[in-house]
């Protein structure tokens, strides 16, 4: 029997709050970042250096994406090398690859890494092309592994649904799309009429599908009037954004992003298209926060991929991210997207469980304890708390989002400090042991489990 | 009805730079029958120069300083063109094709890193002279007055190239090299002199292309062998070699993509391709070319 739920009492039984501050790290979760005074860790820890594969794209259009995923690793091994190496013994070498190479190529270069150059550990990876590709071969090379990115909910929903050597550390991909609509249904619950532009590929598929569903529930009366679908990689706007305007949208909701978004908000800046409907993204300020201009419009829901934006949480609230991004940027000379603080994040989850392993067995741990201790494990990180899930490996963090704003201290527009949109991640995303399902498990949970409210 | 109107604009904007692209390749094939690969890249070179040009070395400056820079991609690219044909191509000539196809691929892939060595792997923007262009009202709507600009430039190269070639001596010698080249050489025609041109002017055409459009898109990575693949799809419906075909093709690629988007958005870039197939079917040397 159907229950008459309305929009505001159920985005509120989700937790979805505007302007809310983060709660204070409890005492007994590790945090990022190396302490003053370290335990001595126990037995005899060998001083050889620990390998660390990562790759991420180098070259290509996508590397404004990768490549900061890259320098967050980069930062957090400085620091931990500085302070004598894992365990106090063995420095962390990072090795590159170039992601750029395509997929086959990648799998390639993923076994050479590890039977040619004995790497430990492998890391990185920002297409959701490749982790599926991946994931299979580091588990059968037996390879600790933990992907920054490459977030398709396909990952652990069917590529490898049981993983043992792999984990995740961003959000899964469902997450941007359900972030975004949930932000809309709080904003403009009134908008009827949506017109849509992704870029053609599994991220922008996976941003309609999850976007729409929600709208099914929260936005019943609201319909899908227009949909386009450029190329990945396209600076040319200028029909998909006519078409979308000519649909006479309320809102017009796109995943378009990177050098792409930048180029498409300058061409319907002179369209008029935001004069002609409200507008939300799932990932404009997730990419690189920098490349976006001062005349990009106020007010807009600009997505940052529901993973992090490096002035949430802001000013003195959350110690972790003002030092993360002070030291991020004295540098590299920019600020932080969400691989960046990925890519930070990975490298000291990976410390914390080699610390702790060493405090229960001694020496240095294999990688099974490691692995042991990876799951469940809940951290503070820049961007708040990373929880993996021990059943399928995936980092949980709450998702954020928020409206575009010109703030004085910042040459390019930021999220506006008083309307960050947080979201609980466990009522967005699928549960443990819910069945996989199709496109997403997220998709069917929602699908089947959340009522359709009454305006 | 002014919905429509928009569509016949953004056929044409796309349309003009896929003209001065393709037709840069055609060119460049018609007089010294090579298929230049790296052609995608020589119009990413423009985007490159000027955007770097009228984006970050004018940055601060006026409008009329950046319309005199914006030509600064397709003179860096026509250079370009002069100097890699005689130290690159050249030695290629006398041996079979396949060495002339993996000269320029390299080349193309060569030109790539070459960019993201210079300019880094973030997009590069030249934004601030199409927005200061502003919109005009077209009925209800209003479209990017910077993009007449480009339509104009399209349409001009389109004039200046047939009279070029039509109606100088240049022209005839260009064409009389193109038809036979032994006999042009038995004629007195300085045959390398006129390659080394054709080339520069071909890649002038490209770089045009990139140096126009980079104000309302951007200059990004990869944007060259895209703008390659669609050049092919153009010579391939207008024939290889022929400027009368390339003009023809970049229209009709221009607005089937655009009603492609519009009625059949899933199918955007597999019309395109269904039509070449059809042209190939149908007239295999293309709707100009010479069988």
């Amino acid at each position: 029997m159907a229950v008459e739920v309305n929009r505001r009492s159920f985005l509120s039984s989700l937790g979805v709050s505007v302007g809310a501050a983060l709660a204070t790290a409890g005492g007994a979760v590790p945090v990022v970042g190396v302490a003053h005074a370290q335990d001595k860790p126990k037995g005899n820890i060998p001083d050889k250096p620990y390998r660390i594969g990562h790759m991420t794209f180098f070259t290509g259009p996508a590397a404004v994406l990768g490549e900061p995923m890259f320098k967050g690793q980069q930062l957090a091994a400085d620091e931990i090398n500085a302070a004598g190496g894992l365990l106090g013994k063995r420095k962390i070498e990072l090795l590159k690859a170039d992601e750029n190479a395509g997929t086959d190529a990648n799998v390639k270069e993923l076994r050479r890494l590890k039977l040619s150059e004995n790497i430990d550990f492998f890391c990185g990876i920002t297409s959701s092309g490749n982790t599926p590709a991946l994931g299979p071969v580091a588990e059968e090379l037996k390879l600790l592994t933990i992907f920054v990115d490459g977030c398709t909910d396909f990952l652990f929903d069917k590529a490898v649904p049981n993983p043992h050597y792999i984990f995740r550390i961003t959000n899964q991909q469902s997450a941007d799309g359900v972030t975004c609509a949930l932000g809309i249904a709080q904003t403009w619950p009134k908008a009827k009429r949506v017109a849509h532009i992704h870029p053609d590929y599994s991220y922008g598929r996976n941003a309609f599908d999850h976007v729409k569903i929600v709208m099914k529930k929260l936005m019943p009366p609201s319909e899908v009037v227009s949909e386009g679908w450029p190329k990945l990689g396209t600076t040319d706007f200028a029909s998909h954004i006519t078409k979308a305007i000519a649909a006479k949208p309320d809102l017009i909701v796109s995943s378009v992003w990177g050098g792409d978004y930048v180029a498409m908000y300058k061409q319907a800046l002179r369209y008029g298209m935001f004069q002609k409907a409200k507008f939300a993204s799932t990932i404009a300020f997730g990419v690189a926060p920098h490349a976006i201009g001062k005349d990009h419009p106020e007010g807009v829901l600009a997505g940052v991929h529901s993973n992090y934006h490096f002035t949430y949480p802001g000013g003195d609230k959350w110690p972790l991210n003002k030092t993360f991004v002070e030291k991020y940027h004295a540098k590299f000379n920019e600020y932080p997207n969400f691989q960046a603080e990925g890519g930070y994040m990975a490298t000291y989850m990976l410390k914390t469980a080699i610390e702790k392993a060493n405090k229960i067995g001694g020496g240095w741990p294999d990688d099974e304890a490691i692995i042991a201790l990876l799951e469940g494990m809940m951290m503070a990180g820049p961007g708040g708390y990373v929880y993996i899930r021990p059943d399928n490996h995936q980092g949980y963090k709450d998702a954020v989002t928020g409206f575009s704003k010109n703030v004085g201290d910042y040459p390019f527009p930021v999220l506006d400090p008083d309307r960050i949109i947080t979201i609980p991640i466990r009522n967005i995303t699928a549960p443990p042991g819910w069945p996989k399902g199709d496109p997403t498990s997220t998709y069917t949970w929602i699908d089947k489990t959340w009522p359709v409210v009454k305006a | 009805m002014d919905v429509v109107l928009i569509h016949v604009l953004n056929s044409l904007l796309y349309a003009s730079v896929l003209f001065l692209i393709a037709g840069g390749l055609s060119l460049i094939y018609g007089v010294m029958r090579i298929v230049n690969l790296a052609h995608g890249n020589l119009y990413a070179f423009g985007a490159f120069v000027t955007a770097w040009a009228v984006g970050i070395v004018a940055a601060g400056a006026s409008v009329p300083v950046w319309l005199a820079l914006l030509p600064a991609g397709a003179l860096a690219a026509a250079i370009l063109g002069a100097i890699l044909e005689p130290t690159l191509l050249r030695p290629f000539y006398k041996r079979a094709e396949e060495y002339q196809l993996l000269c320029t691929f390299g080349l193309l892939m060569i030109l790539e890193d070459v960019l993201r060595f210079i300019w880094g792997p973030y997009p590069l923007s030249a934004s601030a002279l199409f927005e200061s262009f502003g919109s005009l009202s077209v009925g209800e709507s209003i479209y990017p007055t910077y993009n007449f600009l480009v339509i104009g430039v399209g349409a001009a190269a389109a004039i200046f190239l047939w009279a070029f070639i039509y109606r100088t001596k240049f022209g005839v010698v260009l064409r009389a090299t193109s038809q036979n080249m032994r006999m042009a050489s038995a004629l007195g025609v300085n045959v390398n002199r006129v390659y080394v041109e054709a080339f520069t002017l071909g890649c002038f055409m490209a770089g045009l292309g990139g140096a126009i459009i980079v104000p309302s898109q951007s200059a990004v990575l990869g944007m060259g062998v895209d703008a390659l693949v669609l050049a092919f799809i153009v010579v391939v419906i207008g024939g290889l070699g022929s400027l009368e075909g390339a003009l023809v093709g970049a229209l009709i690629v221009g607005i089937v993509r655009e009603v492609g988007i519009t009625w059949f958005a899933e199918i955007e870039l597999a019309v395109l391709y269904l039509i070449a197939a059809l042209v190939l079917l149908v007239r295999p040397a293309g709707l100009f070319g010479r069988p």
